[in-house]
């Protein structure tokens, strides 16, 4: 070996939460002085990636070595001792504390500080004016916008001079005049030999920085792209892994009238309204990458967040207002994305989980008559081909795919003509899944309008009549069913609408 | 009006100072001689140990948590000493003090250990404190003992112009203002404002907040050398009275519960202005029976201005 130092090498690295492998086989290879992008959809184990590399997450197998070296970080503040500086997604600042404070977060000891006040406050001016302009040092962080506290987690990993840099998705909060100037400074820091890991859902922003990509599919490496073969197409090719769903998707049925409908529903201060509406049979699918706006709208057509615009249940009598109380009286069901915390009591029976809203139907002389909950119980169990000991058993002794079917039951109970599902099949095994999209066709064809939030593309290729792609709190793209693909629903992710949506 | 919100919002101390001053006030006018340089001392030692149990709750606070057992961990100091290292032969001040602080900073230790390693909640954790040293408190000093003249009563009167008690709180503060020109400060302030951001950043937010409840338990330690120069006894009935002050005067004074807000200052205005109610109450004849309704009343109408009308409006982070 020379003295060449080689960057930071992870290979074979795989972990696995729970059930779930977030990562199975990632190679990744950051050479000093490149600016390297990680490319991936939802779930393809970027973010762990990410966590392996700052020290939040130590893998369960496979090896990271920074310049030869093995790295076995235990803890951020070990990655970056080790000269790793990792800007997480998260935007993460101490409100009420300063800037400079701020700035310099973890960069002292417990008690000594890195170095005499007065040199930090020259070194963390200068390193903001680079990235975000003129910050006044001793305003408490609380006090600025998402752009600038953006801006100050960078400045943070940057005062430490890491030799390798990772920016994850820190450009999704910035504004256009902070992102040049983020660029600029990536520029110079790779020129002097820092090694910069980029994550953005941006592909233009891809394409413009980039000396490499690399791309993760299911938490696989897939390819490793240099700049002169770069195209945005096969980046796209290479995040789906062109799937055959020919034998698994769903025909939908003829649409009947319309039952639901949103007007002008703004997500966000100066995003594009967004009209909307369901019919009886159809199912919608709602897409996008973490955080797009997605959750938000789903919650909008339930009653359950406040904002611009309006959802009404449209009526033989004329169309309703949907609000928190009436989603029961209008025939709207919503199933939350939390399982624990949201919709489950998990000390609680199955049949108590089941029969929670609906317990106003089995009273008799004001008292509840367990026999008929038990008996609409079973048939529901029925229904959804449900597995389970005994229905006084808690619902924590379920699989989560047996939880999610109970918590269906206890929805379609309440007789839904519309079904919201905010990811219905998180945490699902893939039997059940296939499961659970039956019932769902077959409640569709009986007329009931459904629309369904999911994180898996391949689920929503598998199911939709028709997808609505969000993208910066607005609907980006409406892929319908004959141009329904993975490919153009990722490009739609990405910023890109491919030939077969024009 | 705006100005003054301001001053608010920037000095999370202002109202309790603003209050400790009326008080004070109302107190020289019911009873002129109140601040007299013959009465001073006097009234600073029946202060002290109330402002340094504020100042004993304040570190855990800031850091996140809450600290319910400093209260009885002074009045366990108390009867420790009394009670074990004077019949021991051991309550010279250059054996006594040291061994003091050091078991009230290794209780506070203990605190910290349980809380950030073993990861139970702060308040399972001293609440299960405040009863174990409640009750050893009760097994070595059962009834009250008087102690023999000692070095602990320097504190209840003066050294020359000083006011003794002084000595006692300005060793508290004198221990937190140069920790504030360490790191550590701003690392506790973090952590408690976000655990997240700062573990993030890198800090190292276990032996952060063991430190917290560490330096939380020496303030509590010295509370209990004040509480004996002013009792000369052991007095373990007196747990359940301080318990829950030291508490109430670091929220008096502006400490946020939530974490990351907040400091010694307050502690001291908060403390002030409850010691400043009490007196007044007594002297102006209130039964005994409302003088703890007026500390809720007090407390609650102070926490919620410090909630709502002065608290900074920050900006709600999106993420």
């Amino acid at each position: 070996m020379n003295n060449q130092p080689t960057g930071l090498v992870l290979s074979g690295v795989s972990k696995r939460f729970g059930a779930t492998r977030a990562l199975i086989d990632g190679d990744l290879h950051l050479r000093p002085g490149e600016i390297h992008t990680l490319l991936g959809e939802n779930g393809s184990g970027k973010s762990t990636l990410v966590k392996i590399m700052g020290g939040v997450h130590r893998p369960d197998s496979g090896t990271v070595t920074l310049d030869g070296v093995p790295v076995a970080s235990r803890s951020p503040r070990a990655a970056m001792d080790l000269g790793i500086a990792t800007v997480f997604q998260e935007v993460l600042t101490a409100g009420s504390q300063s800037v400079l404070e701020n700035v310099w977060l973890g960069s002292h000891g417990i008690f000594r500080r890195a170095m005499p006040r007065a040199e930090q406050r020259t070194i963390a001016r200068e390193v903001l004016t680079r990235i975000a302009g003129d910050m006044p040092l001793d305003l408490p962080a609380g006090q600025l916008s998402l752009s600038e506290r953006q801006s100050l987690c960078i400045a943070r990993a940057l005062v430490r001079k890491p030799k390798v840099l990772i920016l994850d998705e820190s450009t999704a909060s910035l504004d256009v005049g902070s992102r040049d100037r983020l660029f600029v400074e990536m520029r110079r820091l790779a020129a002097e030999g820092t090694a910069i890991l980029f994550i953005s859902h941006r592909m233009d922003e891809v394409a413009e920085i980039s000396d490499r990509v690399t791309v993760l599919r299911s938490g696989r490496t897939v390819s490793a792209v240099e700049r002169a073969e770069l195209s945005i197409d096969r980046l796209i090719t290479d995040m789906t892994g062109n799937p055959d769903h020919d034998a698994t998707r769903r025909q939908p049925h003829e649409p009947g009238e319309k039952i639901l409908q949103g007007t002008a529903l703004g997500l966000a201060a100066g995003s594009a309204p967004i009209d909307f509406e369901l019919r009886s049979g159809e199912i919608v699918g709602l897409a996008g990458l973490e955080g797009h706006g997605q959750d938000l709208f789903i919650k909008r057509l339930a009653g359950l967040a406040p904002g611009p615009g309006r959802v009404e249940r449209v009526l033989a009598r004329g169309p309703e207002e949907v609000s928190e109380r009436n989603g029961n009286t209008l025939g709207v069901a919503y199933l939350p994305r939390e399982r624990r915390g949201e919709s489950l009591f998990e000390s609680m029976s199955i049949r108590e989980n089941f029969a929670l809203p609906t317990l106003h139907m089995h009273r008799r002389a004001g008292l509840l008559d367990s026999a008929s909950i038990a008996k609409r119980f079973e048939a529901f169990a029925h229904l959804l081909s449900l597995r389970f000991g005994t229905a006084h058993d808690a619902i924590s002794t379920l699989s989560g795919g047996n939880q999610q079917k109970v918590l269906l039951a206890r929805w379609l109970a309440t007789d839904p003509q519309v079904l919201l599902l905010n990811d219905p099949t998180r945490g699902v095994d893939i039997g059940t899944k296939r499961e659970i999209y039956a019932i769902l066709d077959r409640l569709s064809a009986t007329g009931m309008g459904i629309v369904v939030l999911s994180s898996e593309v391949d689920e929503l290729v598998d199911l939709a009549d028709r997808v609505l792609v969000f993208r910066d709190q607005a609907v980006f793209a409406e892929i319908a069913h004959s141009g329904l693909s993975t490919e153009s629903v990722v490009a739609a992710y990405f910023g890109q609408k491919s030939e077969v949506l024009s | 009006m705006n100005r003054v919100l301001t001053l608010f919002q920037r000095w999370p101390f202002a109202f309790a100072l603003l209050l400790a001053l009326v008080l004070l006030v109302l107190n020289l006018a019911i009873s002129p001689s109140f601040l007299s340089p013959a009465r001073l001392p006097g009234t600073l030692a029946t202060l002290a140990p109330f402002v340094l149990v504020g100042f004993a709750s304040t570190p855990s606070l800031l850091a996140g948590g809450i600290d319910i057992s400093v209260g009885p961990l002074a009045t366990f100091i108390n009867c420790f000493f009394v009670a074990v290292l004077i019949p021991a032969g051991l309550g010279d001040w250059q054996l006594a003090a040291p061994i003091v602080l050091a078991v009230a900073a290794g209780v506070g230790a203990l605190n910290g250990i349980l809380i950030a390693v073993v990861r139970l909640h702060p308040v399972v954790a001293t609440t299960g404190m405040l009863f174990l040293l409640v009750g050893l408190s009760l097994t070595i000093a059962q009834n009250p003992v008087a102690a023999p003249d000692n070095w602990t009563e320097v504190f209840a009167g003066g050294v020359g112009f000083l006011p003794g008690a002084l000595i006692t709180i300005g060793a508290a503060g004198l221990l937190w203002f140069s920790l504030r020109r360490t790191a550590f400060v701003s690392n506790l302030l973090a952590t408690g404002e976000s655990d997240v951001s700062a573990y993030g950043s890198g800090v190292n937010v276990m032996a952060v907040r063991i430190l917290a409840y560490t330096l939380g338990g020496l303030f509590a330690g010295i509370a209990g050398i004040a509480l004996t120069a002013i009792v000369q006894s052991s007095q373990s009935s007196l747990a359940t009275t301080y318990a829950l002050l030291g508490l109430a005067a670091a929220v008096l004074g502006g400490t946020s519960l939530a974490g990351g807000r907040g400091g010694l200052l307050g502690a001291l205005f908060g403390a002030v202005s409850i010691y400043l109610l009490q007196q007044l109450l007594t002297a102006s004849g209130v039964a005994p029976s409302l003088i703890q309704f007026a500390y809720g009343a007090v407390l609650v109408v102070g926490v919620v201005l410090g909630a709502t009308l002065l608290a900074p409006r920050l900006k709600r982070s999106a993420s």
